[in-house]
C-alpha cells in the first residue's frame, strides 16, 4: 500500500486541498480563490473564505481522489509563511483532521513546498528556483542543507506590482493575465526605472513611474509591454547572478507568476546563455494549492519530520532559510 | 585570450598584453532582453564601473586599473588581480586571518560610504586576496554615487545576504568582523546604515 497524505494550503486567498502518494501521484488536488470586486486580500474575509469553504473542498479531494477517509496515512498543513488568520484557519483543520483521524501532522513550509513539487515535476535534482508569485518573489537555492534565499524583493512582491497596476489601469483582478495579453499589442518602448541590488531587486520606483504614464496618457498596452520587459528584465538579471554564483545547472520557474508567456521565454534564454536545464512548473502545480503541501508532508514525514498538536502554532513569518531540510541531507 | 568566468552580465577573459596580464570584461548581447533595456544597461553599466574604479581607488580601496574602454562594443581592458576570490578562501582560512579579512572588508566598504559610494554588488566572489594578502574589491558595475543612508544600508544588507548563502557555517563571525572594521573605521557615522540594514531584511516579506 501507499502512503497517501492530504494536504493543506492556505497561506493567502486560495485554501486548497491535495492528495498525493509516495510514489509522486497527484490523485486530487481542489482548491478555490476568493475573489474580491476591487482585488487584493483581507486577511479576515480570506479566514472566513477557508473556514467556510474547507471542508467541502476537503471532501471533494477525497471524492476525485477515489479514496476513503481513513485511507490518508499523513495529514500536511501551510503553517507559513502567510496571512496570520488564514494561516490559523487552515491549521484548525489540519489538527482536527490529525486527531479525528489518528494521523500524524506534519507542519510545511509554502515556499519549500513550490520548489519541491517543482522538482518532483521536472525531476531536477538541485536547481536554482525563481519563484514568482502574487506575495514572493524569491530566488533560493539548496545550500548547507537549507533552501536559502540568495535574492528577493526589497519592496514589493512582483505579482503585487502587476495587480496595483491592474487596479490603476482599471483593468481587473488579478491582473497578470490581462497586462501579459495586453502587452502582446504594446510596441513602444518606456523607459521605467531598473532596479538590481546585487542579488535582490525593486519594483516600487517601476510601479510609480508606471502609475505616472498612465496619468500622462501613455498607451496601455505601450505601459503593460514596458512594465514586463522591464520587471522580467531585472528578475532574468537577479536569476543569473545567482546561477553564475551557486554554480548550479538546473533553473526552475514556479508560482503563479510562472504562468506568464514571456517571464518564461525569458529565462529560457538565461537558461541556454548559462548552458543549465530549465522547466516551469505546469499551471496546476504553479500557483498556491495542496498537492505541493501533501508532497512536501510525505518528504517531511519519511524523514522523520512530524509536528505535535500542541507545538503546532502557525508562522506567519517564517523564512525559506528556517527549515532543516531533512529530506535532502 | 583565456576564459576566466561567465558572470551574469558579462565574460571575463585573461589577455596578454604589453608584457602584462590584463583582464577583458565584456558585455555581451543578450538576445533574450529587450533590446533597449539590453543595450542601454551594457552602456551605462560599461561606463560607470570604468569610472567607479577609478573613483573608488581614489577613496583609497584597492580595484583594478583601467586602461581603456569601449562603449560601443561594451568592453573594459582592467589589471589582473593575481589572487584567488575571497568566497574560495574563506573556508581554509584560521579563524584570527578570517576575522582580519572580514574587518579589512568592511573598512574598505566604510571607506566608500565616507566617500558617500556605495559598490552595489558586496559579495565575496568580488573580493580578490592576493599573495601578499592585500584585499581587492571588484566589479564596480552596479555601484552608485551620491549614496543616501538608504543605498549604504542595502549595501550593508548584501553582505548579510551573501554571507548567510555562501558562508551560512561562518556567517556570524564573518558578518562580526565585517561591521567591526565597518565601525572602527566610521564610528557613529556607522549607525544610521547599520540600523538600515535591519530594516530592510524586514521588508517585501508576506506579512
Amino acid at each position: 500500500m501507499p502512503l497517501i497524505c492530504l494536504g493543506l494550503e492556505g497561506t493567502a486567498h486560495s485554501f486548497g486541498a491535495g492528495i498525493v502518494t509516495d510514489s509522486g501521484d497527484v490523485l486530487s488536488n481542489e482548491y478555490d480563490m476568493l475573489k474580491t470586486k476591487e482585488g487584493g486580500i483581507h486577511p479576515r474575509d480570506a479566514s472566513r473564505h477557508h473556514a467556510e469553504l474547507g471542508p467541502s473542498i476537503i471532501n471533494r479531494a477525497i471524492e476525485v481522489a477515489g479514496i476513503d477517509h481513513k485511507d490518508i496515512d499523513i495529514i500536511a498543513f501551510s503553517r507559513g509563511p502567510g496571512l496570520g488568520p488564514c494561516l490559523r484557519a487552515t491549521a484548525t483543520m489540519a489538527r482536527t483532521l490529525s486527531l479525528k483521524l489518528g494521523i500524524p501532522l506534519v507542519d510545511v513550509n509554502h515556499c519549500v513546498a513550490h520548489i519541491e513539487i517543482g522538482c518532483l515535476e521536472s525531476k531536477f535534482q538541485d536547481p536554482v528556483t525563481v519563484y514568482v508569485s502574487g506575495g514572493n518573489t524569491q530566488i533560493i537555492a539548496f545550500s548547507g542543507g537549507r533552501f536559502r534565499t540568495f535574492g528577493e524583493t526589497l519592496d514589493i512582491a512582483i505579482g503585487n506590482m502587476l495587480d496595483v497596476l491592474g487596479r490603476e489601469l482599471g483593468v481587473g483582478f488579478p491582473a497578470g493575465p490581462i497586462v501579459e495579453k495586453m502587452a502582446l499589442e504594446g510596441s513602444n518602448f518606456y523607459t521605467l526605472p531598473y532596479s538590481v541590488k546585487g542579488m535582490d531587486l525593486s519594483y516600487s520606483g517601476m510601479l510609480t513611474a508606471a502609475k505616472k504614464l498612465f496619468s500622462d496618457g501613455v498607451d496601455l498596452s505601450d505601459i503593460c509591454f514596458s512594465v514586463q520587459e522591464t520587471a522580467f528584465g531585472m528578475l532574468a538579471e537577479i536569476a543569473e547572478r545567482a546561477i553564475a554564483h551557486t554554480k548550479k545547472n538546473e533553473l526552475l520557474l514556479t508560482g503563479g507568476v510562472a504562468r506568464n508567456n514571456r517571464l518564461t521565454q525569458i529565462l529560457e534564454g538565461v537558461a541556454k546563455r548559462h548552458d543549465v536545464d530549465f522547466h516551469r512548473v505546469s499551471p496546476q502545480l504553479a500557483g498556491d494549492q495542496g498537492a505541493m503541501i501533501a508532497w512536501n508532508g510525505i518528504l517531511q514525514y519519511n524523514a522523520g519530520n512530524t509536528l505535535e498538536i500542541k507545538a503546532s502554532n502557525v508562522l506567519p513569518k517564517w523564512r525559506t532559510d528556517e527549515q532543516d531540510i531533512l529530506w535532502r541531507v | 585570450m583565456e576564459t576566466l568566468a561567465l558572470g551574469a552580465e558579462s565574460v571575463i577573459f585573461r589577455v596578454s598584453r604589453w608584457g602584462r596580464q590584463l583582464v577583458l570584461k565584456w558585455r555581451q548581447t543578450k538576445p533574450y532582453l529587450l533590446k533597449e533595456i539590453d543595450s542601454q544597461l551594457n552602456k551605462t553599466r560599461t561606463s560607470r564601473e570604468c569610472k567607479m574604479l577609478t573613483v573608488a581607488r581614489s577613496l583609497g580601496v584597492p580595484t583594478p586599473t583601467v586602461y581603456s574602454v569601449d562603449l560601443l562594443n561594451h568592453t573594459i581592458l582592467m589589471d589582473y588581480i593575481e589572487g584567488i576570490q575571497f568566497k574560495q578562501l574563506a573556508n581554509t582560512l584560521s579563524s584570527n586571518r578570517l576575522t582580519e579579512i572580514c574587518h579589512q572588508f568592511g573598512h574598505l566598504i566604510a571607506v566608500l560610504h565616507r566617500g558617500d559610494m556605495v559598490h552595489g554588488d558586496p559579495t565575496t566572489s568580488n573580493l580578490i586576496v592576493d599573495s601578499k594578502s592585500k584585499l581587492w574589491i571588484v566589479d564596480f558595475g552596479l555601484s552608485e554615487m551620491n549614496a543616501t543612508t538608504e543605498m549604504k544600508g542595502v549595501d550593508l544588507h548584501l553582505i548579510r545576504r551573501a554571507l548567510e548563502t555562501t558562508h551560512w557555517d561562518l556567517e556570524e563571525t564573518m558578518l562580526e568582523a565585517t561591521l567591526d572594521g565597518y565601525l572602527d573605521t566610521l564610528g557613529d557615522d556607522a549607525n544610521d546604515a547599520i540600523s538600515r540594514m535591519s530594516e530592510i531584511r524586514e521588508r517585501g516579506r508576506y506579512h
